[in-house]
Formats: structure tokens, C-alpha cells, sequence
């Protein structure tokens, strides 16, 4: 135990490296006239940078990772945009129908309403009435039968 | 009350250097930090008014001011604890070779160690603070601050022992 205090108030003993001198009318001068003048940054701004510093501190660390996976996005759009309908592209691309196709076509309309609607329901079967008696007569009448 | 940043500085910029150097071992990001706690101190002057003590307040402000440094820097701070293992002279100098050897190795030696127990060695050592107020200064409880203490000191005995028996 002797030894190690020994050792501690020999580390203790050691001397930190002093300030360089240069330093001080440098860093006092800097102070003084970022003391004179009125912080210049906006709220906005300083918002702004404070989100920026903080985005970046969480993306730089894992960039390639965040690049990654931005490429597999690109790559999930692009098949997407190759893989897309082609009838909704012609459908867009179509030209207008001409005043006597359009006729055709609601005549075809009103055809096909007309067929739809003609049969007339039939009229459902009446369920057959059975003469209310006990379950045993009904048992009886099948034995013996 | 204007503040007195001569004062301050002539009063608490070694200490703040020291802990700076040590934590970051960057001389440039321990310039910088240095020079953004004054200008946070000129622009905001009753900083320090609801301050008990100056020196570990202001030594919580320059670690935040590392920590978010190193934030800033992203990738670097990735590698931050393979830069502290770097040589970098954070003791002073000496014309006694066997100190001189002494303090290259330790400084090499907080080097490797994480930069959490790096703080908190350097501050129970070098700025006299007790695990309470160190524990204050880095925002954790102070038995984590006690145990990353003995961890830091154990790994530092290890690791200088051989040179500490031939030199004692």
C-alpha cells in the first residue's frame, strides 16, 4: 500500500506543461472582441447549423452503411419504373375518340344495359308444407312403409 | 460588473491547458477550446456568477467544449483513443534524464489509457479536485468517477512499474 501512494505522490509530482506564452494576448485579444461584438447568428441560423451538426454526427459515423442503403432505394426504384404497366403509359398516350365512335360505344352500352336487365326473376319455390304431427308418428310412418 | 478576463486567465489557463492537452492531445484542439471558453466568457459574463468554485467550473466547460470538439470532428473522434496513444510531451521538461525518461513514459502511458479514466487521473493528479467535484465536472456519479480513478492508476502502474523500480 506504501508502495502504490508512493507511486501516486509520484505522478503527483510531475509537472504539467505550462501554457505557451504566445497564447495569451492571442486567445484575451479573440475574447475581447467576440465580447465587443453581438453574437451575429440568427436563432434561424443557429438552429439550423445545431440540426446540421447533429445530422451529420449521426450519419458520418456509419457512411457507408447510409450510402448502401441508399443504393439499394435506387436500385428498388429503378426496377420499379422498369416493371411499370405498359397499358396505363398507351392508355395516356391514346388520342381522343372521334363524336360517331363514342356514339357506337353508348349504343353497345345501352345493348348490353338492356340485356343485363330483361330476365325477370324467377319467382322463388315455396318451400312444401309439412303437416305438423309428433316425431313418433313420423318414425312410424317410415317403418312401416 | 465587467468581467476580468486577465484574471482568469492568469489564474486558471494552466490548469485548463493541462487538462486540455492531456484529454485531447491535440495541441491545436487545445488551443481552440481554450480560446472558445474565453470567448463564451466575454460574450456571456454571468457564466461564472452562479459559481461556487471557478477553477471546476471552468474545467466542466472545457470538457464539454472538447467533448462537443470531437463530436464535430466525426470520424476523428472514431479514432480518438488510437490519437491519444500518439506521442505528445504533456509534462514539462527537465534536464534530469531519468525524470525526463520518467515523464515521456507516463505521458506515452495516459495516452493509452480511454480518455473517460485519462480525465479523471488528470483531474484527481494534476488539478487537486476530489472525486466529488470531479464527478461534478464530468457529470457521472462519484464512485464511477472513483473507480475510472483506480482503473486509470492501476493500468499506469503496470505499464511504468519496470521504469519506476529502476529510477525510485
Amino acid at each position: 500500500m506504501k508502495h502504490d501512494d508512493q507511486f501516486e505522490q509520484r505522478l503527483r509530482r510531475q509537472p504539467p506543461r505550462e501554457v505557451p506564452v504566445g497564447w495569451r494576448n492571442e486567445i484575451l485579444s479573440a475574447a475581447r472582441i467576440a465580447g465587443l461584438r453581438p453574437s451575429t447568428r440568427d436563432p434561424q441560423t443557429s438552429l439550423f447549423s445545431t440540426l446540421i451538426a447533429q445530422l451529420s454526427t449521426f450519419f458520418r459515423p456509419h457512411s457507408l452503411a447510409w450510402a448502401g442503403l441508399a443504393a439499394v432505394w435506387v436500385v428498388i426504384l429503378a426496377l420499379q419504373l422498369a416493371s411499370r404497366d405498359p397499358t396505363a403509359v398507351a392508355a395516356r398516350n391514346m388520342r381522343p375518340l372521334s363524336p360517331e365512335m363514342l356514339m357506337v360505344l353508348r349504343q353497345q352500352k345501352l345493348l348490353l344495359a338492356e340485356l343485363v336487365e330483361r330476365p325477370e326473376p324467377r319467382a322463388a319455390e315455396r318451400p312444401k308444407a309439412h303437416p305438423l304431427r309428433p316425431r313418433s308418428d313420423r318414425c312410424h310412418g317410415i317403418f312401416t312403409a | 460588473m465587467p468581467l476580468d478576463l486577465e484574471r482568469l486567465y492568469d489564474e486558471h489557463a494552466s490548469a485548463l491547458f493541462a487538462f486540455l492537452l492531456n484529454f485531447t492531445r491535440d495541441e491545436n484542439d487545445t488551443r481552440d477550446v481554450l480560446q472558445e471558453i474565453f470567448i463564451k466568457l466575454a460574450r456571456q459574463p454571468d457564466l461564472l456568477a452562479n459559481a461556487c468554485d471557478e477553477r471546476p467550473f471552468l474545467l466542466r466547460l472545457a470538457h464539454n467544449a472538447a467533448i462537443d470538439l470531437m463530436r464535430r470532428r466525426g470520424t476523428r473522434s472514431k479514432h480518438h483513443e488510437q490519437f491519444g496513444a500518439e506521442q505528445l510531451a504533456t509534462f514539462a521538461s527537465t534536464d534530469d534524464p531519468d525524470e525526463a525518461a520518467f515523464r515521456t513514459e507516463l505521458s506515452a502511458a495516459l495516452g493509452e489509457l480511454p480518455a473517460d479514466q485519462r480525465a479523471v487521473v488528470h483531474l484527481k493528479l494534476w488539478a487537486g479536485l476530489t472525486f466529488e467535484e470531479i464527478a461534478a465536472t464530468l457529470e457521472i456519479p462519484p464512485n464511477t468517477a472513483a473507480s475510472r480513478y483506480r482503473y486509470g492508476l492501476d493500468k499506469l502502474r503496470v505499464r511504468l512499474r519496470p521504469l519506476y523500480d529502476e529510477i525510485k
